[in-house]
């Protein structure tokens, strides 16, 4: 390990006395550990060293938890513990909750971009018979938002509204009828400001920028984030031997869930808040709920819906939430609001509009030498998650290569539209697009295949990323080789006819955001759930994990079943209220099955214990001896003693009732010290690897998916059944961003486009046929090995269509959605510089294997035989990125190379070449120019 | 949301129970059945036909409630999500669409179900296609469409009588005591 490193989370590692190093003390026992030690010990790094994750030699596929399997659920393909809710139309959503006596809320939107309020009359609105309360940002002054570090939001607007559709004021009446009426009463004076729309005018100084941040303003620019990385060996990037350089423009895209956004808000007759609200991670808005309306937070129940989908844009604690609340306290009655399809785009949080350029490298071996990207960012008007889609848009590109270096600048810019904010794949999916099409160009520069040169260049399993994340379990060769084998792609690439095409396109994900955002993970847990077994032997589980369709709920129920041996009708998970769910992070960042399950593992190995121990009593012997079946726990070599599920457990409860446990999981310390080493680290990665085929319509530019080999390495599917629906609903949703998806601004800024008709989510017509494949790669910290499966998926879909454009048509598109106008254009500017008459003449391109495919193949033959050894950890050996160039893994590569570098501010000398985002370190922050107010 | 309109009495069967209301006679069917029926099961997405969650059947006729007057359908029997099952037994379409991930995160489903009912109503052996064509009004943004199309195959099946209806799935569990099996269960492989 090497020295540049200290656990992060965590005190910093000590040494015992026989020299071995250990981590600080952890009060929760790590991950994965099996339960076998009942008592937590110091954890022993070199057990279960940071990068190997279990000494002993297991073979590929068996996994940490395997020998508490019982066989009962995991990994058969199970329907989801509350479908039947779903299919009988009893599924609560947000606007299904009706309390009695309830009142309409609606809120007044601002008409304008951007502009100061000088006064609000609400005195005929109030006038209006049936209105009950108003209220307006007066009345809820302090500030909140996702992340402790950018609290900008209110809400509503306290000063000036940000963005068209910002919150102004809000009504509650007794009918809609009413209180939409009153939404024409309010009298306001505006003063309209000059509002920015483009992002790279926010890099720019202005007389009102849209935040304010005092000292640590940006001069006076819009800029809300700046990242600077540079890791590796510059040296490397000099004289490549193949290069791409790409500069992208995406459009920003929805969630488009099909459930607009909706609450209730009732403050009960005892004084406290009772709130029901569709939201992926009840917890923050508990938390701002509390800040906002000054009251404490036991004195608040945030009651979860069920969630109709939720993709990242239901996870910020939200304005209306908090407007439904302040209505409820001043009239005392239950307040409904419920979005029109229009205001959910209004609220937005969808993913970033961005500029990305890509540069990449390889040298005369094949070697990935360098990664430079630059991401400019479109934040709207507000930070939401924004701080650390930041960090994403470069640091998720660095895996699943090996790199000799990478460089990377992001920006994010406040501008007067809609909040963008987290979305499936937060971050890392534009730059995934680009940097996966610069590796198909450049194999086509160096005439290898492109799959070839990924599975040379992979990262193996067990090793680090040249940023420092720690890899374990990587399923990344498999995935690529499964594809490869799936699609028949060495009979069909550069060999299909004009406008067939195929391409390829690879994926890595987070699974659990390592960091918990609100707290020290020294000092709580990231998950905890709470197993109570009564004597009727039904297992009720509390948890906070926020179900929004993925099953999340299924999964928590199916290992705790599994761990139990029972079936899955006698587990129940309770996870609506946080009155009675332990505080729960909720569902982003993929780290609900991760980090729940290993909690929920946790809380039932512990009533496990407690019912052998009672079964221990009752045959007398020993529970190492005992077997756990489907309820009925009986002696090993002779299954014929044995006692009932049902008595044991009734003997364990003898002394003290119901069983109870609770189960905590924390990530284990990992990554680097440097600034922003937090972001995007996590306890495992998933891995993807995917094939599109498209067929090009090359006349009209129209392009359709047809095929689609999905293969995701999740590390152990639970439930396969619900791996393969997050596979094809990933697709889904990326087909639709590389495709059909935007939201356009027009020229005055307005989106013009807030509706389901004219913002174009695929429908069943558009979507291609997808094989899903699994590949499990059978984590040792996840729950049976598991890793996330919800996200990652969609990555590899968007560069894997648009170079299966380039093999059709052979243009290279680097602006999307690929929309027929762009096709067309991309198509004739072609044939025009071919000088043909026709485009149906347009030549195709075509492979002849150049001199490195050689090379290439060898190389990844005897990678292959490396990560197998890895992967079963035959092989211990520390990796870091770095050795494929030569380095040793035992040695801080700063004490190698000259020059190596890890810096994560420009030195003076680099400020004249940074990238259109990088220009924000031109600027200087208020208190570096002697302001500090 | 429609502007205050005269009263005026709508009388419709929903689900098989007739219902006699006093609604505005520009009452819109999606208001009616979600604020006075009670029928919450009907969805709704975006309240301008564009996402088919508030699909219903209208004498048999899959249509969007969004974009239909309570006035114009008043004597019908329409068929909300709620009316599918036969009591506590799912129909087959439900129990598939449970069964084979038609369903995630569930609020696209009333209206997938409806549609698809309907379909297999009028055509037990439909082709992948003519499944598409039928559901082409309905977005879903979970599933991808597959499973759901997988789905309705599989409860196609069921009603051309080629597979049986697997036990109802909301049937109380079969074995709900957890006493266990009375006969000692031998661990997998062990031989005695
Ligand atoms: S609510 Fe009727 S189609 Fe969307
Ligand atoms: S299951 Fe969520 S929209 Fe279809």
């Amino acid at each position: 390990m090497s020295a540049g490193y200290r656990q992060q989370p965590g005190n910093r590692s000590s040494k015992r006395t026989d020299g071995k190093r250990v981590a600080g003390k952890q009060v929760f026992p790590p991950p994965g550990s099996g339960g076998s030690r009942p008592v937590m010990k110091e954890r022993d790094l070199d057990f279960i060293p940071e990068s190997v994750g279990g000494k002993e030699p297991q073979p590929a596929g068996s996994h940490i938890h395997d020998r508490i399997r019982t066989g009962t659920v995991v990994g058969k393909s199970l329907s989801l513990v509350d479908s039947n809710a779903k299919v009988t139309g009893q599924a609560w959503y947000g606007d299904d909750v009706r309390l009695p006596n309830e009142t309409i809320g609606k809120i007044l939107r601002s008409p304008h971009h951007y502009a100061k309020i000088k006064s609000i009359d609400t005195s005929r609105v109030e006038a209006l018979p049936g209105v009950i309360s108003v209220a307006t940002g007066q009345d809820a002054a302090n500030s909140f938002g996702v992340l402790p570090v950018t609290k900008d939001e209110h809400a509503m607007a306290v000063e000036k509204v940000r963005h068209m559709g910002d919150l102004v004021a809000c009504v509650c009446a007794e009918t809609e009828a009413i209180a939409i009426e009153a939404l024409s009463l309010f009298d306001i004076e505006w003063e309209v400001l000059e509002p920015v729309f483009d992002r790279k005018m926010g890099l720019e100084d202005v007389d009102e920028p849209i935040h304010w941040r005092g000292k640590y303003h940006l001069s006076r620019t819009n800029v809300q984030k700046r990242v600077f990385q540079e890791f590796g060996d510059r040296s490397l990037v000099d004289n490549p031997h193949a290069a791409s350089h790409g500069k992208w423009s995406m459009e920003g895209v929805h969630h488009g869930f099909t459930e607009p956004h909706a609450v209730v808000a009732h403050w009960d007759p005892n004084g406290r808040l009772q709130l029901y609200t569709p939201q992926q991670v009840p917890h923050y808005t508990h938390r701002a709920l509390s800040t906002v309306l000054d009251v404490p937070m036991h004195q608040i129940n945030v009651i979860r819906t069920f969630v109709g989908g939720g993709f990242g844009g239901k996870s910020d604690p939200f304005p209306h939430e908090m407007c439904a609340a302040i209505l409820s306290r001043k009239s005392g009655r239950p307040v409904r609001i419920t979005f029109d399809r229009e205001e959910v785009y209004w609220i937005n949080r969808g993913r970033h509009p961005s500029d990305i350029e890509v540069k990449m490298t390889a040298d005369d071996v094949g070697r990935i030498s360098g990664f430079d990207i630059d991401a400019l960012i479109d934040g709207g008007g507000f930070a939401s998650f924004g701080h650390v889609t930041s960090y994403y848009n470069g640091v998720l590109a660095t895996a699943p290569y090996e790199l000799g270096s990478f460089h990377y600048t992001g920006a994010r810019v406040w501008t007067n539209k809609p909040a963008s904010g987290a979305m499936r794949g937060h971050g890392a999916v534009n730059t995934r697009c680009a940097v996966e099409v610069g590796l198909d160009e450049m194999a086509e520069q160096m005439a290898v295949d492109p799959i070839d040169l990924r599975l040379a260049n992979l990262l193996p399993p067990h090793s680090r990323t040249i940023t420092g994340f720690r890899i374990t379990s990587n399923g990344m060769r498999e995935a690529l080789e499964e594809v490869r084998d799936g699609s028949k792609w060495d009979e069909k690439f550069r060999q299909l006819p004009l406008g067939k095409g195929i391409g390829v396109g690879c994926g890595f994900f987070i699974s659990g955001s390592g960091l918990p955002i609100h707290w020290d993970p020294n000092r709580f847990p990231h998950a905890t759930v709470h197993i109570q077994v009564d004597m009727d032997g039904g297992v009720t589980v509390h948890t906070g994990a926020a179900d929004i369709g993925q099953g999340s709920t299924t999964a928590v129920a199916q290992v705790v079943a599994e761990v139990l041996a029972l079936p899955i009708e006698m587990i129940h998970v309770r996870s609506h209220e946080s009155d009675t769910a332990p505080v729960d992070l909720g569902s982003y960042s993929s780290r609900v099955t991760f980090m729940n399950a290993n909690a929920a593992i946790r809380a039932a190995l512990e009533i496990r214990e407690q019912i052998l121990n009672a079964a221990w009593d009752i045959l007398g012997y020993h529970p190492n001896t005992l077997v756990l079946n489907d309820r009925r726990i009986y002696y090993k070599h002779d299954p014929s003693i044995g006692v009932s599920y049902l008595k044991a457990l009734h003997k364990a409860q003898e002394d003290k009732g119901s069983l109870i446990a609770s189960g905590a999981y924390r990530s284990p310390p990992m990554g680097g010290v440097h600034k922003g080493a937090a972001a995007g680290l996590a306890p495992a990665y998933s891995f993807s690897a995917y094939v599109a085929e498209v067929d090009v319509d090359v006349e009209l530019g129209l392009v359709k998916c047809t095929n689609v080999w999905a293969a995701h390495d999740c590390g152990k599917a639970l439930n396969p059944l619900a791996v393969k629906g997050q596979i094809i609903g990933s697709c889904h949703m990326g087909l639709g961003q590389v495709l059909s998806e935007k939201m356009v601004y027009g020229r005055t800024g307005h989106l013009q486009n807030a509706n389901l008709l004219e913002y174009k989510i695929p429908s069943v017509h558009e979507m291609p046929h997808v094989v899903p494949i699994i590949i499990e790669s059978c984590d040792p910290e996840g729950p049976f090995g598991a890793k996330e499966a919800g996200e990652g998926p969609l990555l590899p879909i968007l560069p894997a269509v648009v170079n299966a454009v380039y093999d059709a048509v052979g243009v290279r598109f680097r602006d999307l959605p690929l929309t027929p106008d762009i096709v067309y254009k991309g198509i004739e500017r072609k044939r025009k510089s071919l000088k043909l008459d026709d485009c149906l003449e347009l030549p195709n391109p075509r492979l002849e294997h150049g001199p490195m495919q050689e090379v290439l193949v060898a190389r990844a033959n005897e990678h292959k035989t490396r990560d197998k050894a890895r992967q079963r950890t035959e092989d211990t050996s520390h990796y870091v990125n770095g050795v494929l160039f030569g380095f040793d893994p035992n040695i801080p590569l700063e004490d190698q190379v000259d020059g190596w570098r890890m810096a994560t501010e420009p030195d003076p000398e680099q400020l004249a070449e940074l990238g259109l985002a990088g220009k924000a370190w031109l600027k200087k922050t208020q208190r570096e120019m002697g302001r500090d107010d | 949301m429609t502007p205050s309109a005269p009263k005026t009495i709508w009388s419709a069967t929903v689900n098989k129970k007739s219902f006699e209301l006093l609604i505005n006679s520009n009452a819109v069917l999606l208001d009616v059945l979600r604020d006075q029926v009670g029928t919450l099961g009907v969805k709704r997405g975006c309240d301008l036909g564009t996402c088919g969650c508030c699909t219903v059947m209208v004498d048999g006729e899959p249509r969007l409630s969004c974009l239909c007057l309570a006035g114009q359908v008043s004597d019908t029997a329409i068929t909300t999500v709620e009316g599918l099952a036969n009591g506590a037994h799912l129909a087959p379409i439900q129990a598939c669409f449970a069964k084979y991930g038609g369903s995630q995160c569930g609020f696209c489903t009333p209206g997938f179900l409806v549609a698809s009912q309907a379909l297999l109503d009028d055509n037990p052996s439909p082709t992948d296609q003519e499944i598409a064509d039928a559901i082409e009004g309905n977005l879903c943004r979970c599933t991808g469409y597959q499973q759901i199309i997988e789905s309705i195959q599989e409860a196609a099946k069921i009603h051309r009588g080629e597979v049986a209806h697997p036990q109802p799935a909301s049937d109380p569990h079969p074995d709900p005591h957890p006493d266990g099996p009375g006969e000692p269960s031998m661990p997998p492989g062990h031989a005695k």
